[in-house]
């Protein structure tokens, strides 16, 4: 058993971008965790998704000694936590299960929305937080500037930061003595009735869920039988150890030691994120606070375009939701597109990962459908429908009222673009809340906006509006009354499901007129005339026409031509193989998409 | 493989004096006096004789000399390659041998020469009588030097075609059908009329990416196309193929070959070269397959290219496409509802709208097996 005394569990959080893949690799470099020639690029991301997009999605713990300059030997857990407010609860896990948090931010950005939030989280975990000036390497490193900010935006004091740049490795030694010497060892029971905190989980094809946990009292090991609180299951341990990066069996974990534990569980969603292990016999009652059920926030249909491969993208759904409890799914039938799923996720970066992932990993070609949140839709009885889908919509007689969900922004911008924020979010049905100075040049502003105003491409728009200074975060701030309506989209004077989304009433006129003109320029002209309409119940609000193709031939064929000819008809007919057929008319995926990018 | 004789040959001389705004084909500008281009010649007399000893050229009915621009060439080079081919293969009246010309390089001198040596048809890349429209083509001639080339090439020729660019974008309706009448009126006995295509990396392609050049339009394109369909008509030209017009009798013979499924030998850098026998079907280009095709893809590529022409194809033709499987009468009728088709005296043949948006018609059949 490793002394308490000796162990320290941390986490690095950040802005997105500031560079703590990074400083996490050079910490394992720099310990002899990992020898240098051994490295790749941002260790710690092991998906390619997480390393292309440079963000983390699922925790990681590992786990290094370190000889400090006292002569001791430290045992450092260093939980990376994931880098998205699509992943906040499993943030504040991970954090749960550390005494401290180094808090990284740009030397060349400053502290961004995100910096507050995870400092924000950190100190609500009671966390020892040690600020970090990183990038120093840079020309336009700014330390005292960012140092100003973290003391007046975060309320933390700075004057020690550690200056450290991930890339040339300077100051990663000062950031491990910081560490031994500002964050507290962990305390507990350690013969006490086991109580461990499961942080994250995964599935290893060959044993099984594994849990990544922090034990709070008391020790395991192999053969003991422990108890998941939360979902009543019940395992038999298989395994204990420490991951380093390699996942290395121990004897044992003790009080105040990070590890993972294989289950042998076959099934992710027995082992929840949150939830607290005890023994099965000799056992706690009370489990450690703060745990609650990953809820999807955002829906969306997703539908083979080759309908061959229904079952192979249900497989896959299958094969990912393993490793991902978050993932939910089930059936949808569209007349458009076929057989599908309705698939909920935790927001949008979560959606678009899981549809890379399914195109690359599992080799689908997918059309995902405007994504949408659960509205509560109210009948006149009284009975509350939780709506997933446009298509679940019921007729207007019936519905009393209909809510929807809204969120509580955060924006943080240099004060010149307030303008262009109040411009952008009002028009996107946001309420303003209030407005702090962080810093001079760091301006606050809290909103109250609908989700689905926010998944219509809003960050995108933000971002772009305040030439890309702007970082947002947001917390679920409950249901509101709103009046929505369902858009229809009419191709041929028959409505296509799958083009169909819930609106408010106010927006319904714009946003019809501006999807029937863009739709026509993306529906390619067809050998006859097509409609495009879109309408309310059965009122039509704006109307398009493609007009009938006149000239479609390639003229010149002679010797060589006719093979060319020959491949660019098979291109012509991959193509149409690609576009949906409605009706009788052909319609392209980028139809689908329309739908999502809004010009305001 | 052991295959049908060919009944075709194409000789390609693939040297310009410039390259054309538009143009993707495989040919180089070249200087006229470029040893380049004597040793290419050379080595395709060598080739002729090659084929010839094996006797690949015993059953040649039509050469075509294409390019680039064979013209560029220059009267000496042509004189060896046509005396080459003299000694090689019959090179009777009845040969139909065509030469591509154009008008900056054909010279009164050359018509004479060439005619003597045995070339019978004679084909203009005229594009156009508007000045305007030849500075946007970037071509290397002007209207005048193009009336000049027909009225020359008329001196000897009897059979003389012209080929005609539309849908070019700041070409006007009036400007093109201008075009196709001086085409009529200076006698020609033959024109081509090819809507423009913006080939990927051309200057054509650049000037469209950066919004220098409007893209070509397809309405405008179609009603130039239906213009030179009237105006050709009316002066006694029969379109027997989508883009070729003739007067009667003077129907290109070589490119009907192209059409109808007979073998042609092609001789020359870039040159397409098709093989048959009664179950397979090759393409080569530069020494690489491009096309391998069973009996059942030759079906459906027959009654693809017989499509292009106004005679289509025969119920007989139709036939033997479904005895091989295909389900070509299904396919006829589906057309047929969509106006692309008509059936009139046992023939399937192309309408107007069928001639005009082609590619839904070629692809249901290119997709019949």
């Amino acid at each position: 058993m490793t002394d308490p005394n000796l162990i320290r569990n941390f986490s690095i959080i950040a802005h997105i971008d500031h560079g703590k893949s990074t400083l996490s690799d050079r910490i394992l470099e720099l310990t002899g965790t990992v020898a240098h020639r051994d490295m790749q690029a941002q260790l710690l991301d092991s998906m390619d998704i997480e390393r292309e997009r440079g963000i983390t999605i699922k925790s990681q713990a590992v786990r290094v000694d370190y000889t400090a300059d006292d002569g001791q030997t430290y045992q450092f857990n260093l939980i990376d936590t994931p880098g998205h407010v699509d992943f906040t609860y499993e943030v504040s896990r991970s954090l749960a299960a550390c005494e401290g948090a180094v808090l990284v931010v740009d030397a060349t950005q400053g502290v961004e929305a995100q910096t507050v939030a995870n400092a924000m989280m950190a100190m609500n975990a009671n966390l020892e937080i040690i600020p970090l000036i990183n990038k120093i390497d840079l020309p336009a490193a700014d330390p005292d500037r960012v140092r100003s900010e973290i003391e007046e935006g975060l309320a933390i004091p700075a004057d020690d930061a550690v200056l450290a740049s991930g890339k040339t490795g300077a100051g990663v030694h000062d950031l491990l003595e910081a560490v031994v010497y500002n964050i507290p060892a962990p305390t507990g029971d350690p013969d006490g009735p086991l109580r461990a905190l499961i942080f994250d989980s995964y599935f290893d094809p060959y044993r099984g869920v594994v849990a990544l946990i922090r034990v709070v009292d008391g020790s395991l090991k192999k053969g003991d039988r422990v108890l998941m609180m939360a979902t009543g299951t019940e395992v038999l341990v298989e395994e204990v150890g420490a991951r380093r990066p390699a996942e290395t069996a121990m004897p044992q974990l003790s009080v105040g030691e990070v590890g993972y534990l294989v289950t042998g569980l076959k099934d992710v969603r027995q082992v929840k994120v949150g939830d607290t292990i005890t023994a099965t016999a000799r056992g706690v009652s009370e489990p450690l606070p703060g745990y609650r059920e990953a809820k999807p926030m955002v829906f969306t249909g997703l539908f083979p375009i080759d309908g061959d491969q229904y079952e192979p993208l249900k497989e896959a759904l299958e094969k990912l939701s393993l490793n991902d409890p978050a993932l939910v799914w089930e059936p949808e039938k569209s007349h458009a597109l076929g057989f599908g799923f309705r698939v909920g996720f935790l927001g949008l970066l979560h959606m678009e990962v899981i549809k890379e992932r399914l195109e690359r990993e599992f080799g689908l070609d997918l059309l995902a459908t405007a994504p949408s949140v659960e509205y509560h839709v109210y009948r006149a009885g009284g009975e509350m429908i939780s709506l997933h889908s446009p298509q679940e919509m019921p007729d207007p007689g019936e519905i009393e009222r209909i809510e929807e969900p809204y969120l509580k922004a955060k924006i943080l911008i240099p004060p010149d673009y307030v303008g262009a924020v109040m411009e952008l979010t009002t028009a996107r049905r946001g309420t303003f809340v209030t407005m702090n100075y962080l810093s001079p040049t760091t301006v606050e502003m809290i909103w109250e906006i609908p989700l689905s105003e926010l998944i219509m491409d809003y960050f995108d728009k933000l971002k772009s509006n305040t030439k890309g200074y702007a970082s947002l975060d947001y917390d679920f701030d409950g249901y509101k009354p709103s009046k929505l309506v369902k858009l229809d989209i009419l191709l041929s004077g028959k409505p296509v499901d799958a083009l169909s989304f819930i609106i408010h009433k106010d927006k319904a006129y714009d946003r019809g007129r501006m999807l029937t003109e863009k739709l026509r320029g993306i529906i390619p002209r067809q050998m006859f005339e097509v409609p495009i309409q879109a309408a309310i119940g059965g009122r039509v609000l704006a109307r398009e026409t493609v007009k009938a193709k006149r000239k479609d031939v390639l003229a010149k064929c002679y010797g060589g031509d006719i093979s060319r000819k020959r491949k660019l008809l098979e291109k012509q007919k991959a193509g149409k193989k690609r576009m949906k057929n409605i009706g009788s008319v052909e319609v392209p995926q980028e139809a689908f998409m329309a739908i999502l990018k809004v010009d305001d | 493989m052991p295959h049908d004789p060919y009944k075709a040959l194409y000789l390609h001389l693939p040297f310009c004096v410039k390259r054309c705004a538009y143009c993707d084909f495989a040919t180089a500008a070249v200087p006229a006096d470029s040893p380049e281009i004597d040793a290419y010649v050379e080595d395709l007399c060598l080739q002729i004789r090659r084929k010839a000893k094996e006797g690949e050229l015993s059953a040649i009915e039509t050469v075509y000399l294409g390019g680039g621009t064979p013209s560029h060439a220059g009267l000496s080079r042509l004189s060896m390659l046509l005396y080459t081919l003299s000694l090689s293969m019959r090179l009777e009246p009845d040969v139909e041998c065509t030469m591509e010309a154009n008008p900056e390089s054909l010279t009164e001198r050359m018509v004479r020469d060439i005619w003597a040596l045995g070339v019978n048809r004679l084909s203009i890349g005229v594009q156009s009588f508007d000045d305007e429209v030849l500075r946007i083509l970037g071509r290397a001639h002007d209207a005048d030097a193009a009336r000049r080339a027909v009225e020359a090439a008329r001196t000897r020729f009897e059979n003389v075609s012209v080929d005609l660019i539309c849908g070019i974008p700041g070409q006007s309706t009036e400007s093109f059908e201008a075009s196709v009448q001086e085409a009529a009126h200076l006698g020609v006995s033959h024109v081509s009329v090819y809507p423009l295509t913006i080939e990927p990396h051309t200057p054509f392609d650049a000037a469209v990416l950066s919004n220098e050049l409007e893209e070509p339009d397809d309405d405008v394109e179609a009603a130039h196309m239906e213009a030179a369909a009237r105006v050709l008509t009316e002066a006694g030209f029969a379109r027997y193929e989508v883009a070729s017009y003739a007067q009667p009798g003077f129907a290109c013979r070589h490119n009907i070959a192209y059409w109808t499924g007979v073998p042609y030998l092609g001789l020359g850098r870039s040159a397409a070269t098709m093989t048959q026998n009664a179950e397979r079907r090759m393409r080569m280009q530069d020494g690489r397959a491009t096309d391998d095709l069973d009996a059942r893809q030759m079906a459906a590529e027959d009654l693809m290219l017989g499509m292009r022409m106004s005679q289509g194809v025969s119920d007989a033709q139709v036939k033997q496409a479904e005895a091989l499987g295909l389900a070509a009468d299904e396919a006829f009728t589906e057309l047929s509802e969509q106006s692309l088709v008509v059936h009139e005296n046992g023939r399937w043949r192309p309408t107007e709208r069928g001639w005009l948006c082609g590619n839904e018609l070629y692809g249901r059949l290119f997709d019949l097996a």
